[in-house]
């Protein structure tokens, strides 16, 4: 009883102790990848088949997450149906995400067909915009401050692979080293959050003997 | 009236809900205040209280009639589902706003 009791705090604990578990930096880590991945394999595959063959790859990974969290992550938090506020908020975040993700779209094929007309660091300053905006959104409507930071990781890396590729040579326009570094990091960064909470959260195993 | 000495409204003291008015069961009813309703899990994770404290305050907050327990199974396993009241929510609000009726008479 340590802490203060703030209705509004003790709101935004629940909300973040059920999805706090590093899961989804793991997600988010596993599509960062398939930019730094998908490029290296356009040569051989084209950019059409490069960016399918993820699909599987992410299929595999999100189904591993769905199953760690019902039976590892949901044995140890317990179950929560959350309040109308956050249903709300929630609903707001689904619909906005869907304007960011087909502003995004449009603005891809805009770029696409005036892609000769564009230099390469205008594009990757866009690609970054897209992804800084999206992920800051996200942030502000899960009350989640580390997407922040990933949205400015992530928001940098093409620019900062243009830069590398105009001033130092590295192939594919650097997103193999920036994109494949950044996912490294939120990886390792879930991977750390998911350990920590797997320490600090006992599974209840004796809440069946107690019949609770 | 106000205590001119403490700025307290002594008329105000006898209203304050005993059941509510326990660190641990306002610990409680805080979580179940903002939200729909939880598993016994989860408001153990959430206060940090042992099994039987938490046991102990949630009986005392049924009989109350401020919360309402729901035993039920998911798959073979006993679940228990807690959630506020009607009651049990216009208790906290009157609570809440006792409180703060009191004490805002308080000098800084």
């Amino acid at each position: 009883m340590s802490e203060r009791l703030d209705l509004k705090n003790a709101e935004r604990k629940v909300f973040r102790a059920t999805f706090d578990d590093g899961l989804w930096d793991i997600i988010i880590a596993g599509l960062a990848m398939e930019f730094a991945v998908a490029p290296l394999l356009s040569p051989a595959l084209g950019d059409f088949w490069s960016s399918v063959i993820f699909v599987p790859f992410l299929g595999l990974l999100f189904l591993a997450i769905w199953l760690t969290r019902k039976y590892v992550v949901k044995a140890r938090t317990g179950v929560v149906k959350f309040g109308k506020q956050r249903i709300k908020r929630l609903k707001k975040f689904t619909l906005v995400m869907v304007v960011i993700n087909v502003l995004a779209l449009i603005l891809g094929i805009i770029v696409a067909f005036y892609f000769h007309a564009l230099s390469g660091q205008m594009i990757a300053i866009i690609f970054g915009l897209i992804l800084l905006t999206g992920f800051s959104l996200a942030a502000y409507f899960l009350d989640y401050p580390r997407l922040y930071v990933y949205g400015f990781l992530l928001g940098i890396a093409p620019y900062l692979g243009e830069w590398l590729y105009s001033n130092h040579g590295a192939s594919h326009h650097g997103f193999p080293i920036t994109f494949g570094f950044i996912s490294g990091v939120i990886f390792l960064a879930g991977l750390i959050t998911f350990m920590r909470f797997l320490r600090n959260s006992s599974i209840a195993a004796d809440t069946a003997a107690k019949g609770l | 009236m106000t205590d001119p000495q403490s700025g307290l409204d002594p008329h105000l003291l006898p209203d304050i809900d005993q059941v509510i008015h326990t660190p641990t069961r306002l610990m409680v009813l805080v979580y179940l205040y903002v939200v729909e309703s939880v598993d016994y899990v989860f408001l153990r994770r959430m206060t940090g209280l042992t099994w039987g404290s938490l046991a102990t305050h949630i009986n005392k907050l049924e009989e109350a009639g401020y919360i309402a327990v729901d035993k039920g199974y998911r798959g073979k396993k006993p679940h228990t589902i807690i959630r506020m009241t009607e009651q049990g929510r216009n208790a906290f609000k009157e609570y809440k706003d006792t409180m703060q009726e009191l004490l805002s008479g308080l000098p800084d």
